[in-house]
């Protein structure tokens, strides 16, 4: 037992707290704004032993580095190793991405954060007529491993964690094994990649809901077939990122925002564990992909409780062993949806403070938004601006001298409980419904977010919810400050390398290779081992997911 | 009001890009406003949105683009409309679409569009004033 205050200490500060509750302001005028989290949690005036007095500091604390994780993953945190300063980046052809990379890497990022354009991530070729209008933006073109080998150019796999921002799973399955077969053919081995990928498949069936795409349950299998696959051959690579800061992007709360990761990373758990392995060698390398909003202490709070359920979850439900499976990793992007394209600049202020909520919530890595990313794709002052202001936070600021600076404040340990709380009801209600791919199919995860955008947009509607420039402070007739970025030429480029490498590729190792993945789908087997060979024959993406559409079948998502 | 039909509108999201949040708050809204509201979700090529709006009837569509794809998607909607001969329905628009693109997208008879930071009660306010 190792309870913070005795019962009698508690009982006096309740009493006294109470009074000074009636004899304050606080008793009337002072209470009559409401006062909630972002995510609706209920804020008392003023926090004391009174509200964590349950707590019990070994069992519900800890050290960091040690069980249950809930003051950081490693022992020594930022004091022996600082945050990852990863830089979204992409757009048009991949060599001016590869530009991009190499400008960002030698003005101090620490790793590669790439993202690829529309096409890219819904498994199309830039030259399908679907895609045309999109290509190369919101990130980089990729067609065939000619264009990886293009991207990746001059940077040394070895050296450089690459995270590739490979949302869906049926873009990921082809676009990993692109960048593992780039490695193999520079003689890099597998072994030796660090990186991570998206891989996951509520991106696919949840949160960009398109008609045609493939059905969870295959999407899932996708997804898990990376997961096999870099458990055995890459076993420094994060084969999957829990997509948390997209699902907050469509409109979760941040109780939300947790239970679907955790209850994402539950199934892929038990679908790894029937696949015969051992629940250590998969679960040190899951890892998770969170968003920095607005509610400062709320986010601190919920990247804490993050860890104590994840704990819990991986302790009690899998009984993992491995310090490593215990602990939720995460990196964290700084809200887009708070972002405004009123008076740009100001989001250079929000995303500061987002990014400072990840760093007191203990995050392994932290890209910040550009403040231009309410209109464009971030231009180049942009993206090194948002780079400084990482290094303001990490170099500046000192916040780095003391592992969970927080830990300890009534309010953020009540706060962390409290989210903790939500979690656990929420994956209650997924465990009810039969777990994250059902609740995928039957239309209950769409429901869910598509309220909680709207419930958010009409508290900015009504002015509950302030934003600066946009319901309060506007400036009427403002001159944007700012360039935008314009997407250079991209379809013709792709147009015309495609064209070359379909001329210059030998068709019957082509149809070989499409015959091996088609047959690999009918036996059940695991996609990747396949397709890492198959896109050396110069395979197009958008012909790799022909076949599995063909096998799998496409879905229609409920729309809301 | 009795009798009196229900606007019609389309909301859809062209091309690949999966950032729809704005276009399913937008629709909940319309509909929570008194409008009939077909929300045809994403990957809506130019042709389908067209060939929707016509099977249903609608008086406007709503076209949600954040991917930057704006100067390529309206010209092809608006020319469809054209070769189809249809001159009443209505075509506005929401998303990432910088100020400095209105005019162009105006020109070629868009309606109004809505940046992010718009507000919802204006869309319904201006689709009942012009429909």
């Amino acid at each position: 037992m190792s309870k913070l205050f005795n019962e009698d200490v508690v009982e006096e500060i309740t009493r006294k707290g109470d009074r000074w509750q009636q004899s304050t302001g606080h008793g009337g005028k002072a209470n009559d704004r409401e006062f909630r989290t972002l995510s609706g949690i209920s804020v008392e005036p003023v926090y004391t032993p009174e509200h964590t007095a349950d707590m019990d500091y070994l069992r519900d604390l800890g050290f960091p580095g040690e069980p249950p994780f809930v003051r950081g993953v490693h022992p020594t945190m930022y004091r022996e190793r600082a945050w990852t300063m990863r830089q979204l980046a992409g757009y048009g052809p991949p060599e001016e991405t590869n530009k991009r990379y190499k400008l960002l890497l030698s003005e101090g990022a620490t790793g590669i954060n790439g993202i690829f354009d529309y096409p890219t991530l819904r498994g199309y070729d830039s030259t399908d007529p679907l895609a045309r209008a999109d290509c190369g933006r919101g990130g980089v073109a990729i067609d065939t491993l000619e264009d990886m080998r293009i991207l990746f150019d001059g940077i040394p796999l070895e050296k450089v964690s690459s995270s590739l921002v490979t949302c869906q799973p049926i873009c990921n399955i082809t676009v990993q094994s692109m960048y593992f077969a780039n490695a193999r053919n520079r003689g890099v081995p597998l072994d030796k990649l660090t990186g991570t990928s998206q891989n996951d498949f509520l991106m696919e069936t949840c949160m960009a809901t398109a008609p045609g795409v493939l059905p969870p349950k295959a999407s899932f299998k996708l997804s898990c077939d990376a997961i096999e696959y870099c458990t055995k051959h890459a076993p420094r690579w994060n084969p999957i990122s829990f997509a948390g800061y997209n699902y907050r992007e469509s409109g979760c709360t941040a109780d939300q925002e947790v239970a679907f990761v955790i209850a994402n990373a539950i199934a892929c758990s038990e679908e790894m564990v029937r696949r015969g392995l051992d629940v250590d060698d998969f679960a040190p390398r899951l890892s998770f992909f969170m968003n920095g909003q607005s509610d400062f202490f709320e986010e601190i709070a919920k990247y804490r409780a993050a860890r104590r359920v994840w704990y819990r979850v991986m302790k009690e439900r899998f009984k993992a062993k491995n310090p490593r499976s215990l602990a939720f990793r995460f990196h964290v992007q700084t809200a887009g949806v708070a972002l405004t394209a009123q008076q740009p600049l100001n989001n250079i202020a929000r995303s500061a403070y987002h990014a400072l909520s990840a760093a007191l919530g203990g995050a392994q890595s932290v890209h910040i938004d550009g403040y231009d990313e309410a209109l464009c794709i971030p231009t180049e002052l942009s993206s090194i601006t948002a780079l400084r202001c990482n290094q303001i936070l990490q170099l500046e600021t000192r916040v780095t001298n003391t592992v969970d600076p927080l830990g300890g404040s009534y309010f953020v340990e009540a706060l962390t409980s409290k989210l903790e709380e939500k979690i656990l009801m929420l994956l209650e209600e997924m465990d009810g419904l039969g777990g994250i791919v059902k609740a995928t199919e039957t239309g209950w995860i769409h429901g869910k977010i598509a309220d909680a955008a709207y419930e958010y947009q009409n508290d900015i509607e009504t002015g509950k919810m302030p934003v600066v420039g946009v319901n309060c402070y506007r400036m009427d007739d403002e001159v944007l400050p700012i360039e935008l970025f314009e997407v250079p030429e991209t379809a013709k480029v792709q147009e015309k390398r495609l064209k070359r490498i379909k001329k210059e590729r030998s068709d019957s190792e082509v149809r070989r290779a499409l015959d091996a993945i088609s047959r690999c789908c009918d036996e059940d087997g695991n996609l990747m081992e396949v397709i890492v060979e198959s896109v050396q024959s110069l395979v197009t993406e958008g012909e790799i997911t022909e076949v599995l559409k063909d096998k799998y079948g496409v879905w229609n998502p409920p729309l809301f | 009001m009795a009798g009196e039909r229900k606007k019609r509108i389309l909301i859809a999201k062209p091309g690949l890009d999966g950032h729809d949040r704005g276009a399913k708050v937008v629709a909940r809204a319309l509909r929570n406003a008194g409008m009939e509201v077909i929300y045809a979700g994403l990957h809506q090529t130019p042709l389908q949105i067209v060939n929707t709006a016509v099977d249903e009837d609608v008086e406007a569509i709503g076209l949600s683009i954040l991917s930057g794809a704006h100067k390529t998607i309206f010209p092809k909607v608006m020319s469809l409309l054209k070769q189809k001969g249809i001159s009443d329905i209505l075509v506005f628009g929401g998303g990432t679409i910088p100020k400095k693109d209105w005019g162009i997208l105006k020109s070629i008879g868009v309606g109004e569009i809505f940046p992010p930071g718009s507000d919802t009660r204006e869309i319904a306010a201006y689709l009942y004033k012009v429909l």
